[in-house]
C-alpha cells in the first residue's frame, strides 16, 4: 500500500478524477491510521496524528470519516478484505484440501508480514478498540472456517470431529500471530508456515498426513500440486 | 504454578458480597490490615464494570458500589487504571488456584487437563461478571493490563508441556515448539468469544470439544474423543 499511496499523478496528465483522488486520499488516511496504531496502540491516536501522517487537511479526514473509531473500522475492513481475497486465490489455485490449507495459510502469513502496521492494527489493537471492532475481527476469522471445514469431507473420522474445531483452530492460529506482533517479531512470522500447516492439518489427517504436508518444501512438486 | 499461600476464600471477616472474590496479594501483612476496604472496591469495580465496560466506569461508580469514600478509593488506589490491575490480579490469582488443584488432583495427565480445563469453565461460568472482567474488558484497560492478560494466557502453556512426557517418538517428532502455544489460544479464543457476545452459559457445554482439541496432538483423536466424553 505504502507505493501506491505516494505516486504522483503523471506529468502532462490534465486532472486526475475526483473519484480517483477521493480513493487515493482515503488509502492514504487508512495507511497512516495503521501506522500510528502500530506505533502507539489505538487508545493513544488522535486524529491529529493521523491526519499529519497521512498529510492530508483535517477538513479531508471528516469529509471521509466521522470520527477515529469509523476510520479504525474502515481500515480493518480494508485489511480483511484484501488479505481474504489473497487467500481465497492463493487456496483456489490448488485441488486438494491439505494444499488448500497450506496455500491459503501461507498468503495469509505473507500479507501480515507484509503489513506489519495494519496486521497489529487488525489483530492486536482491534481487541482494545470497542465491540464493533471485536466484532469485525472475530468476523475476518470466519473466512477460515469455511475453508478448514472443507477438511471434514476429506477426514476419516469428519463426522465425529468436535463442532468447535474450526473456531479453535483459527484462534490458535491468531493467537501465535498476536503473540509475534506483539513481541514485534514479525519478520518471524513466514517461519511458523510449517508448524501452523501442521496444526491446522492434524485433526482431520493425524500426524503423519499432516507433518507431510507441512514438511514439504514448497507446495510444488506436492502430489496435487498444479502442474507446471 | 500454584499460589501455595493462597487463603480461605470465605474467610469469616468478608461481608458475604465478598465471599465470592479471593484475598489480594499474599505476603504483604500491611495490606492485609487494610484488605477489607481493598476487597470491596476491588469487588465495587467488578459490579461497576459488568454495568457500564470498563470505558464508562468512573471511580464514583467504584465507591459506590463498594459503599466508601472517593477519599478511601485514593487511599488504596491511584487510578481506575491501577484499580482494574488489582482487581484482574485477584480474579487471576483465583483462577490459577483452582484450576492448579483441579489439575492436582488427578493422577493421569489426560484426566488432569479435563479436570483443569473444567474447574475454569466452572468458575467462569459461576462468575460471569468476573468472565467479562478478565477476558474481555481486560483487553481494552491499557498496555499494563494486555501484558498481564497475555502472559496469564501463556502461563498455560506448561500444563499441556506436561503431556509430552512419556509420548512416542513419532508422536513428539510431529510436535512444533508452538504447539501448546496454539492450544491453548484456541482454548481461550473459544471461551472468550462466548463471553464476549454474553453467552456465557453456554462455557461448561464446551468441556468436551476444549479437552477433545487440547488432548489429540498427544493421543490421537480416538483416544482423545474418549477421554473427552469422560
Amino acid at each position: 500500500m505504502g507505493s501506491n499511496s505516494t505516486r504522483r499523478p503523471l506529468p502532462g496528465r490534465q486532472q486526475l478524477p475526483r473519484e480517483f483522488i477521493a480513493r487515493h486520499q482515503r488509502a492514504r488516511i487508512i495507511a497512516a491510521l495503521a501506522e500510528e496504531t502500530a506505533e502507539q496502540g489505538y487508545r493513544a491516536v488522535t486524529v491529529a496524528d493521523i491526519v499529519r501522517r497521512a498529510g492530508i487537511a483535517r477538513n479531508t479526514f471528516y469529509e471521509n470519516f466521522s470520527s477515529k473509531e469509523e476510520c479504525f473500522l474502515a481500515t480493518q475492513e480494508f485489511a480483511m478484505s484484501t488479505a481474504l481475497e489473497r487467500v481465497v486465490t492463493a487456496a483456489g489455485s490448488f485441488e486438494k484440501w491439505p494444499l488448500r490449507v497450506r496455500a491459503g495459510l501461507a498468503a495469509f502469513l505473507g500479507y501480515v508480514t507484509e503489513e506489519p502496521a495494519l496486521a497489529r492494527t487488525c489483530m492486536v489493537e482491534a481487541l482494545s478498540a470497542g465491540p464493533a471492532a471485536v466484532r469485525h475481527y472475530e468476523e475476518s476469522q470466519q473466512a477460515f472456517v469455511s475453508l478448514f471445514q472443507l477438511g471434514r469431507d476429506v477426514s476419516p473420522h469428519g463426522a465425529d470431529l468436535p463442532e468447535t474445531l474450526e473456531e479453535a483452530l483459527i484462534g490458535g492460529v491468531f493467537w501465535i500471530l498476536y503473540q509475534r506482533l506483539t513481541t514485534s517479531r514479525p519478520e518471524e512470522i513466514p517461519e511458523l508456515l510449517p508448524e501452523l500447516v501442521e496444526f491446522a492439518l492434524r485433526p482431520y489427517l493425524g500426524v503423519e498426513a499432516a507433518g507431510e504436508v507441512a514438511a514439504a518444501e514448497s507446495v510444488e512438486g506436492v502430489e496435487g500440486a498444479p502442474a507446471g | 504454578m500454584r499460589d501455595s499461600a493462597s487463603q480461605p476464600v470465605d474467610s469469616p471477616e468478608y461481608p458475604p458480597e465478598l465471599a465470592r472474590l479471593p484475598p489480594g496479594r499474599h505476603g504483604l501483612p500491611r495490606e492485609f490490615v487494610a484488605h477489607n476496604q481493598r476487597e470491596r472496591l476491588i469487588a465495587g469495580l467488578a459490579e461497576a464494570v459488568a454495568e457500564n465496560g470498563y470505558a464508562g466506569t468512573t471511580i464514583a461508580h467504584i465507591t459506590r458500589h463498594a459503599a466508601v469514600s472517593r477519599r478511601t478509593f485514593y487511599e488504596h488506589f491511584n487510578s481506575k487504571d491501577e484499580c482494574f490491575v488489582a482487581a484482574y490480579d485477584t480474579v487471576m490469582a483465583e483462577l490459577r488456584r483452582r484450576v492448579g488443584e483441579a489439575f492436582d488432583q488427578e493422577d493421569e495427565w489426560p484426566q488432569a487437563i479435563r479436570a483443569g480445563i473444567a474447574a475454569m469453565l466452572e468458575f467462569l461460568t459461576a462468575e460471569p461478571h468476573l468472565a467479562r472482567l478478565s477476558m474481555v474488558e481486560a483487553l481494552v484497560a491499557g498496555p499494563v493490563v494486555v501484558e498481564r492478560y497475555d502472559s496469564a494466557i501463556q502461563s498455560l502453556v506448561p500444563y499441556f508441556q506436561a503431556g509430552r512426557e512419556g509420548r512416542p517418538e513419532e508422536i513428539l517428532a510431529g510436535l512444533s515448539p508452538t504447539t501448546e502455544e496454539a492450544l491453548v489460544g484456541g482454548m481461550v479464543s473459544l471461551i472468550s468469544r462466548r463471553i464476549f457476545a454474553d453467552r456465557t452459559e453456554e462455557l461448561e457445554s464446551l468441556l468436551p470439544d476444549l479437552v477433545e482439541f487440547t488432548l489429540t496432538p498427544y493421543l490421537g483423536s480416538a483416544e482423545a474423543a474418549k477421554v473427552a466424553r469422560g
